[in-house]
């Protein structure tokens, strides 16, 4: 032999032996070696590998390769019509197999697509911009340049940065602000409302975004002051089916605004919404100072590039926007851009302008379609196995007659394909019926047009080819490897072979189950924990006021604060700018600290009067409430909270009483600590806050502690007397509790989905293991009927049928509880304030998977034991 | 099954080469066999794909041997041309020359 290095690469000799037909295989190689001979003493050696390397690609065609089955003499069309026929008998005549293995594949498979839909219309939000790939934001920031971590980025900013932008690049194409949803009321001929979803907009908004303009015209209709454009439902709202373009409408009991349009309403995914745009130049006429100062902040800024432009070049020049557009904002200000793609699921800056989506939701999510999924393949390949020994006489006899291992391997995978396509089919009815179920319980809106798509076809045909391997391939292995002869001599009764593997898997199954209910009760836990969490204040039998800003209630405050407090089921009223749970802005503010320095930070603010604190009762931990003791106050007193004392300096909140403070044009002292409250969701910790005492023209919200229980009485008390009060303007109210717990909508919604999928995977493997308790009872009939015989009781048979799948529950109840305590600990990050997972959690998991497994079980094992012994001895 | 005494341009060319090779007809030979007299370049794969098909048609017939060095141990498929190969190649060849014979007489001109 001649050395190794002159021949060609061996790995590629034995790919071509695989797939040569073997007929063919030792002439052909012979000829390739020859040829590889001849051209390395002619082209060396590198070249003729290359050559030899073209060959073997060239020789992959189908009249030399190795034909998929080795059937010479039958066409393989009638082989497989065959299969198909016998799959079909074989699933008539084991009906409660069939009916098991197809109803828990079917809802397998119908849950893991209902799963893609709702994580397909995750991922497909804002995707209906034309614009989308080239749609940007920007995200703004106040800070102490030199302490980088003391920029927090956010959505809401200020104003000039757009027009900046705009001016500074030609690649900027248009840029778009919207303000934050305002309360506005809204009248039209007898109808009169306040409506809480009302932006300002530029009249670029049809340019940035695909929103469809249905009356009026896009490019013209938010230019002019006090015009504003409609969507399609609040249109419907005010005007019916009346044209609404040219029409006008008086806003806040004064101004007449003309309708200039209707456009669609927002879609449902998109990552912001509104009811309706007033044009930008109605607000830039009545605050123009707003539009050039770089400290206000209300502005969310949008703006598309030109296509075949790139953005790193608009982001590496941000310092030299700031340089020339910012003045001295630019000491203290930075800003960054992101892609509108990242809005709803990437984005972590604060103020968003509405929801956002979580990507751990999704991976949450997809998990237990997976799961669901795999639990449905497992219950298959556990029932075909078991029934292993009633198929291992067709198995031999067939091959005796002639048949291949390859045919028997096709056989079976064709008849788990048979299964798997009518579940799948059955399984996207069973969709289509629950779609609607799956978006009450979501809260979305959800598109079955995708399961028109080819994306999903692709998604389909390739899942279902996928279970059918899957769940078929076992079975078919072990089945195919039968020898023929052992088994027709008889010597082949159990089929042991496959006990193990099969109680793996049912291991693996019961594993899934209690790690998705402990999530699930944890799930249920926390949220229960953070709605009863100690908020730091009263929140129940508030009733909140929200008169947005009216100018003559807040001319007449004191009075109408008076005249509720006379009515018998009012307790307390106070005043603010914004309550718990509310929105509320942000306000540099310069304390005092230890040194004497006055240091700049931006605490949340705000603004009550003295009642909001004794209403609420909040607990004072230093200094004194605002009070009319002080008239001074009004003008240069400042309450914090013990968040803001430490962020000061002030580990100690006595310390921080008696300070300067420099805030929003008013100077004094601090004259008290309020106890930390928690005004935002417990996703988060209790921030920095300060309680500045408010005019009368800085408030629009009353808060009403009631004093009775009887709600709707009280309720229709105290708007009849709103009536009287303010005769021009509807009383719009909630309740603050419910208005806060609104805030884990989101959390509730996932709850909610995660539970109901993780009862149908619960419900699936159930499903599994009641078929192998039957296979196994009729397997152990004799057995049974011979222990009853010689005096076992009923009892006894039970348990010892139940016995053996306590065994397996243990060894599963191993596995899953690290993993779901990791799993859900993860998740519990979610949450400022969350409960640790206690030894409860999962004794109540595994209890409950315990006792419906054997009573699922007992449908069985309770009629087998009961059974009388002649029946199962009489024969043979 | 009336198209199996049909062959294409390419299966009668492989054929007339199995002639000539007489005894010596295998995968390489008639490829560079064909490179020598035809000047043309062909794939090995298309001219093993041809030779089973022509075989399986019946108009050729082979046997293995002729192991060599080069070859790494491998034997040769030697292909011979049955009677009904002959024929049919003949066959061929005679009803191309009935029809060239109905063309009118070429005249070339002279300058």
């Amino acid at each position: 032999m001649e050395k190794n290095h002159k021949y060609p690469p061996k790995y590629l000799l034995i790919l071509f032996r695989w797939f040569c037909h073997p007929d063919f295989v030792e002439d052909i190689e012979g000829d390739l070696l020859e040829r590889f001979e001849y051209k390395r003493g002619e082209k060396g050696l590198s070249r003729a590998r290359w050559f030899f390397f073209l060959e073997i690609l060239k020789l992959l065609r189908p009249g030399l390769i190795r034909p998929l089955f080795r059937t010479n003499s039958i066409l393989p069309n009638a082989m497989i019509k065959n299969y198909i026929k016998i799959a079909f008998r074989n699933m008539v005549r084991h009906k409660a197999f069939s009916v098991l293995n197809v109803a828990g594949l079917s809802v397998g498979i119908a849950c893991s697509i209902l799963i893609m839909i709702y994580v397909q219309n995750e991922l497909s939000y804002d995707k209906y911009n034309e614009k989308y790939e080239r749609t940007y934001r920007v995200l703004g920031a106040y800070g102490n340049p030199s302490v980088p971590s003391s920029f927090e980025y956010q959505v809401w900013g200020c104003a000039p940065v757009g027009p900046a932008l705009k001016q500074e690049f030609p690649q900027v194409e248009d840029v778009f602000r919207f303000t934050s949803a305002e309360p506005w009321l809204i009248a039209t001929g007898d109808k009169k409302f306040q409506e809480e979803n009302i932006v300002f907009a530029d009249s670029t908004a049809f340019d940035v975004f695909s929103w469809k303009m249905m009356k009026g015209n896009p490019e013209t209709a938010l230019v002019r002051p006090n015009t504003i454009v409609f969507t399609e439902s609040l249109a419907k709202k005010y005007f019916g089916d009346e044209n609404p373009v040219g029409q006008t409408v008086i806003m806040e009991n004064k101004d007449p605004f003309e309708v200039t349009g209707v456009m669609e309403d927002i879609p449902s995914n998109s990552h912001f919404s509104f009811d309706a745009m007033i044009s930008m130049s109605t607000f830039q006429s009545r605050r123009p100072s707003v539009f050039t100062t770089w400290d206000y902040v209300d502005f969310y800024t949008y703006f598309t590039i030109k296509p075949e432009t790139d953005i790193a070049s608009i982001i590496s020049q941000i310092p030299q926007v700031l340089e020339n557009h910012a003045g001295n904002a630019k000491n203290y200000y930075n800003f960054q851009i992101e892609p509108v793609s990242d809005a709803y699921l990437y984005s972590d800056a604060l103020r968003q302008p509405g929801p956002t989506g979580s990507l751990s939701n999704i991976y949450m999510f997809l998990t237990v379609a997976v799961f669901v999924l795999l639990i449905a393949c497992i219950n298959f390949m556990n029932l075909s196995t078991a029934r292993a020994v009633e198929r291992a006489k067709e198995v031999a006899i067939r091959k005796v007659i002639g048949s291949f291992r390859t045919t028997l391997i096709a056989q079976f995978l064709i008849e788990s394909m048979v299964i798997v396509l009518l579940s799948g089919i059955l399984a996207l009815f069973t969709v289509i019926l629950s779609v609607p179920f799956l978006e009450v319980i979501s809260g979305k809106e959800l598109s079955v047009e995708w399961l028109m798509s080819p994306q999903f076809i692709g998604i389909f045909i390739g899942g279902i080819l996928l279970v059918g391997i899957l769940s078929g391939s076992y079975p078919a292995l072990v089945l195919s490897n039968f020898k023929p002869a052992k088994v027709l001599k008889g010597a082949f009764k159990t089929s042991s072979s496959g006990t193990l593997l099969r109680q793996s898997l049912v291991v693996v199954q019961f594993a899934l189950s209690i790690i998705l209910l402990v999530g699930t009760t944890v799930v249920f836990t926390q949220l229960d924990f953070i709605r009863n969490y100690e908020l730091g204040y009263d929140s129940q039998q508030m009733l909140v006021v929200d008169y947005g800003w009216d100018p003559k209630v807040q001319k007449h405050l004191k009075y109408i604060k008076n005249e509720l407090l006379k009515n018998e089921h009012v307790e307390a009223v106070a005043a603010s700018r914004a309550v718990p749970g509310f929105f509320f802005p942000d306000a540099g503010t310069k304390i005092e600290n230890e040194q004497g320095e006055m240091i700049m930070r931006s605490p949340a603010i705000y603004e009550i009067d003295d009642d909001f604190i004794p209403t609420y009762k909040m607990e004072i931990v230093a200094g004194r409430n605002f009070s009319r003791d002080f008239p001074a106050d009004s003008a240069n007193s400042l309450i914090v909270n013990e968040a803001a004392a430490k962020l000061y300096g002030y580990p100690n909140p006595e310390d921080i009483i008696g300070k300067q403070f420099d805030q929003w044009n008013r100077t004094g002292h601090v004259v008290g600590v309020v106890k930390d409250f928690n005004y935002v969701s417990l996703h988060d910790r209790i921030e920095p806050l300060s309680l500045r005492y408010s005019t009368a023209e800085t408030t629009s919200m009353l808060s009403l502690r009631l004093k009775s229980n009887d709600i709707s009485k009280a309720l229709a008390s105290i708007d009849s007397q709103w009536q009287e009060l303010v005769p021009q303007r509807p009383m719009v109210s909630y309740f603050l509790d419910q208005n806060f717990n609104d805030q884990y909508e989101a959390d509730d919604r996932f709850g909610s989905v995660f539970s109901v999928f993780s009862g149908i995977a619960m419900f699936i493997a159930c499903l599994g293991l009641l078929g192998l308790t039957i296979y196994s009872t009729a397997q152990r009939a004799k057995e049974i009927g011979i222990r009853k015989v010689l005096g076992a009781s009923v009892g006894q048979i039970v348990r010892l049928l139940s016995m053996s799948f306590v065994k397996l529950f243990l060894i599963a109840l191993c596995v899953a509880v690290p993993l779901s305590w990791y799993v859900m600990n993860e998740w519990l990050q979610n949450f400022a304030y969350s409960i640790s997972i206690g030894w409860g959690v999962f004794a109540m998991a595994a209890m409950i998977t315990l006792v419906v497994s054997l009573i699922t079980m007992s449908f069985k094992t309770v009629s087998v034991a009961v059974a009388n012994p002649v029946k199962s001895l009489k024969d043979e | 099954m009336g198209r199996t005494n049909f062959l294409g341009e390419f299966e009668e060319l492989i054929l007339t080469v199995v002639l000539i090779l007489n005894d010596d007809a295998y995968g390489n030979t008639i490829v560079s066999a064909i490179k020598e007299h035809q000047n043309r370049e062909v794939n090995l794969s298309s001219v093993h794909i041809t030779l089973y098909r022509l075989e399986e048609k019946g108009f050729l017939q082979s046997d293995m041997g002729g192991a060599t060095q080069a070859r790494g141990g491998r034997r040769k498929r030697y292909f011979r041309i049955t009677n009904a190969g002959k024929a049919l190649l003949q066959e061929m060849k005679d009803a191309r020359t009935s029809l060239w014979e109905l063309t009118p007489q070429l005249k070339f001109s002279h300058e």
